[in-house]
Formats: structure tokens, sequence, C-alpha cells
């Protein structure tokens, strides 16, 4: 188990440095000139030689590649992300403020999903090809093309016309004032939280109507359990496992999915963020929570590949 | 005086039309969401005879009016009518979601290609890119490159098509893994043919199913990527209409944006995807039976 959790944990470490070449090459190389991506090939123009030549000294931008480099890596171990290169506020502090937001949506997404996925995965391979098979079925192909921003947007809209309602435009915290924080959180959250309801009904009930088929199962049901017992304690921990790996897999899509979600909703979220440091080409703070967004998305992964093997002897074993 | 016959377009015709039928009897709703996605796309590539008006005209003495006689779907805050720039929006949409899709499973797929035929380091290397690639959640990685790119058709459809390019490298090198052991291309080696006649003569023709399912498989996800950059102001930019920056423009026109541009964007994009979808499950279950919830 210990050197499984070391190899796991040295592999996570190497992906992280690949990840941060991948990001520092997308962001600072790619685009030939990152003053173009912040100005625009149009405002690049009317820049004059002298003021290209100043802001590149300011940014760090004229040293070689591989010094801009480990500058970036080495503040970044230091936790200084820099500062947006439009607002004041530096990009550390921001994350602080604003990433317990999408934290929380992300969680309480998750949560939802299960709570939404499990139930419906078990109804329809209980009864496989019923018409309540086929219902969860479609409705689970229907939320997989569903984009949820449009759905959130369509929800902003709704509310405000039946009940005049809107959800509070500032930040919340939860400590602080929880009824605000949850209205916030809570309609991005069942958004999300039902897109992945529909890929976790769709793997649960798969597993499921595999792990039905086992020798043990049959054993349990031979023995005179109950049939609800069988599944809830024979079969249901089983079928589960590959469930839980989906979700890491799916924290892509909820962390992805939460920035042009949060605009819909106009949520104070770092999704929001996001969405704002690309809309204002701000490179650097886009460069950081790419960075930030997808070491959060590997460390997910590596939390739920340990937990997979602790809840799995034949991996812990191998 | 013989009339020579065309001989290989009738029996490529004969084969589609066997395959729809086959289609249409074994998963009759694929092939009915199949009608639909050819619909969809004959729409967008007959969009100027379809929609009634120009998506770039605006009607100074309509703005911002709801569905009517004259305007089906609206019109937006400078009087352009909805149901023509939805339109024209899925042909911007189907564009850069096809192409994506094409290039970038083709990329992973020769990749993937070459990955499983040569193994070794070269796979060692190949491998732990991919999985780089993979550490980001496809939106963002697709953002990323789309920003650094900056906006515009070729770089939405390299943004998206880069994010593509993993499924297609694993899905093939696996297929080519199990194929390398097959007797018939291990006869092939013992007759001496070269790394390319293997390649491309004795392989590659066994992956053709596999691809076609993870293309079919990935356009809608393509789709949805193409809208969420719309919507985030890095996709195509305005005026040229995309489904996700229409739903972008309304949000931006104020505080309440009207329904109607709100709905009918959006429920294109869900009709369209979930048509490539259904038709996507039909054509795997068609081709691979084994492939079924794997791809």
């Amino acid at each position: 188990m210990y050197s499984y959790i070391a190899r796991r944990l040295v592999f996570g470490a190497l992906t992280v440095i690949g990840v941060s070449i991948t990001v520092f090459v997308i962001m600072r190389i790619l685009p030939g000139d990152p003053l173009v991506a912040v100005f625009g090939s149009e405002g690049f123009t009317k820049l004059t030689e002298e003021q290209r030549a100043g802001l590149m000294k300011d940014l760090g931008l004229s040293d070689p590649l591989w010094l801009q480099y480990l500058n970036w890596v080495r503040d970044i171990a230091a936790g200084n992300f820099g500062k947006s290169f439009f607002r004041s506020e530096s990009v550390a502090d921001m994350i602080l403020r604003r990433g317990p937001l999408t934290a929380e949506i992300a969680l309480l997404s998750v949560l939802i999903s299960w709570v939404v996925g499990i139930p419906v995965a078990i109804v329809s391979a209980l009864r496989p090809n019923s018409v309540a098979d086929s219902v969860v079925r479609f409705l689970s192909i229907l939320f997989l093309a569903v984009p949820g921003f449009w759905i959130g947007m369509l929800i902003v809209l709704g509310l405000l016309f039946w009940f005049g309602y809107r959800a509070p435009m500032t930040g919340a915290a939860l400590f602080v004032d929880p009824k605000a924080n949850l209205e916030l959180i809570i309609g991005p959250a069942i958004v999300l939280g039902l897109g992945q309801a529909a890929y976790i009904a769709r793997m649960g009930r798969s597993s499921l109507l595999e792990v039905v088929r086992e020798d043990y199962v049959r054993t349990a049901r031979a023995k005179g359990l109950n049939g609800r017992l069988v599944i809830a304690w024979h079969a249901l921990p089983n079928a589960l496992l590959p469930v839980i790996t989906l979700s890491g897999v799916l924290m892509g899509l909820v962390l992805a999915g939460s920035i042009p979600v949060e605009r819909a909703f106009a949520t104070p979220g770092l999704g929001f963020a996001m969405f704002i440091a690309v809309s204002e080409r701000d490179v650097f703070v886009m460069q950081n929570l790419v960075f930030i967004y997808s070491v959060v998305f590997v460390l997910i992964n590596i939390l739920i590949d340990l937990s997979i093997a602790f809840l799995d002897p034949r991996i812990r074993l191998r | 005086m013989t009339v020579i016959t065309p001989t290989v377009a009738p029996s490529r015709l004969r084969a589609f039309f066997s395959g729809a039928r086959t289609l249409v009897r074994r998963a009759p709703l694929s092939a009915f969401w199949g009608v639909i996605a050819a619909l969809i796309v004959g729409t967008a590539i007959l969009a100027p005879a379809v929609a009634p008006y120009g998506p770039l005209k605006s009607d100074f003495r309509a703005m911002q009016k709801p569905p009517s006689e004259k305007h089906w779907f609206g019109t937006d805050q400078i009087g352009r009518d909805t149901l023509s720039r939805v339109i024209y929006g899925s042909q911007t949409s189907l564009t850069v979601a096809m192409g994506a899709v094409l290039f970038g499973t083709t990329v992973g797929a020769l990749w993937g290609l070459a990955c499983g035929y040569f193994g070794g380091r070269f796979d060692m290397f190949s491998q732990r890119i991919i999985e780089f690639l993979q550490s980001f959640p496809d939106l963002i990685l697709a953002m990323a490159i789309a920003m650094a790119l900056g906006g515009g058709l070729p770089t939405v459809i390299a943004a998206i098509a880069i994010t593509r390019i993993p499924f297609g490298g694993r899905v093939i090198r696996s297929v080519v893994l199990s194929l390398k052991e097959m007797q018939y291309v291990e006869a092939a080696r013992g007759i001496g043919a070269s790394h390319a006649r293997m390649m491309f003569r004795h392989i590659l023709p066994q992956c053709v199913a596999p691809f076609l399912i993870l293309a079919t498989t990935h356009l809608g996800v393509a789709i949805v990527i193409e809208a969420s950059l719309g919507f985030l102001g890095v996709g195509i930019p305005p005026p040229t209409p995309t489904w996700g920056n229409m739903l972008s423009d309304a949000l931006n026109s104020g505080l309440v944006p009207p329904w109607w541009l709100v709905f009918f964007p959006g429920a294109a994009i869900t009709i369209t995807v979930l048509s490539f979808n259904l038709l996507g499950d039909g054509i795997r279950d068609l081709l691979d039976p084994r492939l079924r919830g794997s791809v």
C-alpha cells in the first residue's frame, strides 16, 4: 500500500511539472508575442517601439524563455501568483476571496450528482428495459447534451420572471452569511450536479448490471437474503468503485463547467474570474489560473486513486 | 459500342443504403435522430436558401421584438432576426465541431498508430505527453489555447482539436496493440513487408471502425466546447453568429436578457448535440457492439 501511495505521489509530482511546462508553452510561447495576446494585434501596432521594450522589461519578458519559466515556477512555489495586468488585486488574494465559493459549488454538485445519480442507477438497473429505465436513460442522454450554462441562464430568467427573485450579486462567505452563500451556490451546484448525475446514472447502471450477475450476489440471494439487502450490502459497494473513479474524472467537467455556469448565474467565484481574465486577455492571470485549476484536477484524481486503492484490496495488493 | 458502367459508385451507394437500412431496422431511434442530424447539417449547408433574412441584416423598426409571424424566433437588440442567426450559427458551429473532431481524432489516431506499432521509448514519451494533455479539463485547455492564439475560425478549430488528440491516441493505440499480435500481421512481417506497408496497409484499415465511432461520439462534445468558448468570448468573434456568442450577446444586452434570445440558440445546441450523440450510439452498436459504453 505504501509503495503504491509513494509511486502515485511521485507520478503526481511529475505530472504537475509536465502541466506547468505545458501551461507555459501554451500561454507564453504559442502567442509568439505575449503583448499581442494582451493588447490584441490592433492595439499592439499602436504601441511605440520604446513602449514595447519597456513593457517587455517590466513584465520580465525580455529574459530568455527558460529563465522566464524558472522565475514563474519560483514565484508560484513562493505563493506569489502575480498581479492582474488590469487590476490592483493580487491573484493570490483573488483566489482566497473567490476560490471558496467555487470549491463549495464543486463539492455540493458532486453531492447532488450522487444523491440523484445513484438511486436512479439502482432503479434502472434493477428493472432493465422497463418504462422507468427507458425514461431515466432518455433523461440522462438528454442531460449529457444540454449545455449547463444554458440551463443556468434559463433558471435565472425563470426565477426572475415568475418569482421576481435574483441571487445576491456580491460574494458571501459560508460562515459570515450562510443564507446568502447558499443562495449563491445552489443554482450552479444544481446545474453542474445534474450534468454529472447523468454520467453517474449511466455508469452506475451498467456497473450494477454487471455486478448483479456475479457469483457472490447469487450466493447471497441463495442463502435467502432479502433482495434489497443483497443490493445494498453486496452489490452496491462493488458497483460503486468505478463510479468513484468516474466522479474524479468528472471533476474536470465541474471545474471547467463552472466557468460558463458561473458566468450564466453571475456568481462571483473563481470561474467568473477566469471568464474576466479571458475576456480581458489577461495572459498572466490566465496562466496562473489555468495552472491552479489543472493542479487541483490532478490532486483530486490522485486522492480518488488512493481512496480506490484503500477501498479495493485488489489494487492495494498489486 | 459498349457502355462502361461506373462500378464503384453504385456499389458504394448500395453499401451506404444497406448500412442505413440496417441502422433503421436495428436501432430505429438512432435512425430517427440520424435523420434529424442530417436535417441540421442540410440546413447549415443551405443556410442562405433556408434563412428568411441575412444573419447581419438589422431591421431598426423591429428591435428586440418577441417571436411573431415575421420573426419566428424574435429579434435581437439591433433588430437582427434570431431564426436566421440560429440557422447561420449552425454553419459555424458545425464547421468548427467537424473540423476539430476530424483533425484532432486523425492526428490522435496516427499518433496512436505509431505509438502502438513502434512501442518502446517513443511510446513511453508519447504517453506522458498525452497524460499531460489529459491533466487539463477539456474546456480550460481549449480556452487557454484559443486565447493564446487569438480568436478566429482556424484557431478555435485547432484549440478544440488539440483537446481531442488524447482520446484518438489512446483508443487507436490500444486497438493497434492487440492487432499487432494477430497472425496476419505476423505473416506480413514474415514475408518482409516494410513498416509503412504494415502500418498503413495491414493495420490501419482495422482502425476505421473505432475511428468512426470516436469521431461521431466526440462531435457532440466538440459542439458544446465550441458553444462554451463562444459564450466566454474566446470563440469566433461577433458579428459572425455562433450559438455560443449569441448567448453571450444576450447576456451582454442588459441585466435581464429577453427569453427568446436565450432559449432558441441553446435549444439549437441541445437538439444538435442530442442527435449527434444518439446517432453516434447507433453507429457504435452497429459497427462494434463490444465497444458499447467504452468509448
